[in-house]
């Protein structure tokens, strides 16, 4: 299987090897943007955003976590995310200059960002204990394999494993419980 | 996810499409590009016109071809007598002045040049061997780009004769 890095390569001249890479993380994307909407037509075209912006983007992409596209692609994500609550409307400059929704059957989506989309975006990660944090970052957002994870942090895959899960234990608590988990 | 898939599947669709006509845009905007640039480097770079140097206008292949490049591309290279020999055909030649250039930079060695074609455009770029700047390894094409001899945006870019800088 190709890496994404070299899907990433042969996309400056193939359209395909980019629809590829947009197949691998498409679900992931849109999931991180529904988590953060609740609203699934935002949530598309903030998808359709990123990917576009990817897209536009794709030669500065540095090839930075063993192959894997996943973390640079979330960083996109969330930059979107953010100009888009800033700006309070849905951050389209990359699809307008694309001309995205001229190829799709319906409508952009009116949707209003607010500052609740960005409830926890970064905080209950930076809360918690450094390695909980890094393992955390390398396995679910670079979505490396835990033998990777334990490499970067020097570690056993065990241990890794280890660190994800209580971290994991540790956001959820802070997530659905923020108040308490800051006592 | 079931409800989103069609439409992550037509997203899919139309992002790749969007991405074909992008390319394909982006290709041909290429001339227009040129010639806005063109203003911008004229006045930057002050360069001066050629007089007197005729080019064939074919595509620059020739070990003859690249020599010719060199003082087009840069004016301390003007009168000496540059030849070149392949080391990949039509990506990297090994080029020798007759004449050294002009004295105005102490030692050579490492500096860059562009170069240009008989159509005037900048076709690659050269770095000089040697301290006395009579030695110098040629690139064409996106070759000179990856050796950060030229940069991807200056490179095809139309002048109107050699820069001084």
């Amino acid at each position: 299987m190709r890496s994404d890095a070299r899907l990433l390569r042969e996309a400056r001249t193939d359209p395909g090897a980019f629809r590829e890479l947009y197949e691998r993380y498409a679900r992931r994307v849109h999931g991180f943007h529904l988590r953060r909407t609740r609203d699934p037509d935002a949530a598309h075209d903030l998808t359709a955003e990123t990917f576009a912006q990817a897209w536009l983007a794709r030669t500065r992409f540095r090839d930075e976590a063993g192959g894997s596209a996943g973390p640079w692609l979330y960083g996109i994500a969330r930059h979107v995310l953010l100009a888009s609550v800033r700006k309070q409307a849905l951050e389209r400059s990359a699809t307008e200059r694309l001309g995205v929704f001229d190829r799709l059957d319906r409508e952009p989506s009116e949707a209003q960002p607010d500052e609740s989309w960005l409830d926890g975006l970064d905080e209950a990660l930076g809360d918690l204990p450094d390695g909980q944090r890094k393992a955390i970052e390398l396995r679910v957002v670079a979505d490396l394999a835990y033998d990777d994870v334990a490499e970067r942090l020097g570690t056993t895959p065990r241990a890794a494993r280890v660190r994800v899960s209580r971290g994991l234990a540790a956001l959820r608590e802070r997530i659905t419980n923020p108040l308490e988990a800051t006592r | 996810m079931t409800e989103s898939t069609p439409l992550l599947a037509a997203l899919g669709d139309a992002l790749e499409a969007s991405a074909a006509a992008d390319l394909a845009s982006s290709r041909a905007r290429l001339p227009r590009r040129r010639s806005r640039r063109l203003v911008a480097l004229v006045a930057v770079a002050a360069a001066a016109v050629v007089s007197g140097a005729s080019f064939a206008a074919v595509e620059l292949t020739s070990n003859e071809e690249v020599a010719a490049s060199l003082p087009a591309g840069s004016l301390w290279l003007a009168g000496t007598e540059p030849s070149c020999t392949t080391v990949t055909q039509d990506v990297e030649y090994h080029c020798v002045l007759g004449k050294a250039p002009a004295n105005a930079i102490s030692d050579w060695k490492g500096t860059v040049e562009p170069t240009v074609d008989a159509t005037k455009h900048v076709n690659g770029g050269c770095r000089s061997l040697a301290s006395d700047g009579r030695e110098w390894e040629c690139y064409l094409g996106q070759a000179a780009v990856d050796q950060q001899i030229v940069s991807a945006g200056f490179l095809g870019q139309e002048v109107t004769g050699p820069g001084v800088g």
